[in-house]
């Protein structure tokens, strides 16, 4: 775990990891939020209405945009205040994904960041997000 | 003052989510409800990059009201 300070901080800084939704990823969602849209949890459903398999939540995979605050940039001084999420197309469950984010602006009086970031498979964006992280 | 006042108001609109705000010289988080502690930082944050100004915690702290701010800003916009 990271555990940038303010001073070590800069515009530009970035950091990225690769993450995978599992199956397990996905019924533990469903248990703790009770979200039984088929478009989740029911293959054939999905793929009826044109997607290539059951459609991983969205919200699922926007928990690894807080591994990219708490973990990596700024990491263990990190207090997540916003997250501004836009997403661009589905996510399945076994693929790859490249969260990544960089620091955009940084308000000093009040030791706040503000990150650009985005979540990737491969070639295609699934998701890009602005965040806004105090520093403890 | 009014041309600073003017380029605040889509800011205030946007971070306080409110399309039919106006704000004036003498609004302040007591005036305008949704203007809690951390849309103050995201209305800072907002005009440090809006004006390209930078402000110090200290200034900050003493100001009352948007008018205050706008004093503020236009010395640093001077300076």
């Amino acid at each position: 775990m990271n555990e940038y300070r303010w001073d070590d901080l800069s515009v530009g800084l970035s950091h990225g990891f690769n993450a995978v939704v599992t199956d397990e990823m996905m019924g533990g969602f469903l248990a703790q939020t009770g979200d039984v849209n088929p478009l989740h949890v029911d293959r054939d459903y999905a793929r009826s209405r044109g997607f290539e398999d059951r459609v991983v939540y969205g919200l699922l995979t926007s928990a690894f945009y807080s591994t990219l605050v708490g973990v990596y940039l700024p990491g263990r001084n990190a207090l997540l205040q916003g997250l501004t999420i836009t997403y661009n197309k589905p996510a399945y469950v076994g693929r790859r994904l490249q969260v990544w984010g960089e620091i955009k602006f940084m308000t000093e009086a009040y030791r706040r960041l503000e990150i650009s970031a985005r979540i990737s498979a491969g070639d295609e964006q699934l998701s890009k997000a602005k965040i806004l992280v105090g520093l403890l | 003052m009014d041309e600073i006042l003017a380029r605040l108001q889509p800011i205030f609109r946007d971070v306080l989510d409110d399309p039919s705000l106006v704000v004036t010289a003498e609004s302040s988080a007591r005036t305008i409800e949704q203007w809690d502690s951390l849309a103050h930082i995201s209305i800072v944050s907002a005009i440090e990059q809006e004006f390209k100004v930078r402000f110090a915690l200290g200034e900050l702290e003493t100001l009352n009201n948007v008018g205050e701010m706008i004093g503020l800003m236009e010395k640093k916009l001077r300076g």
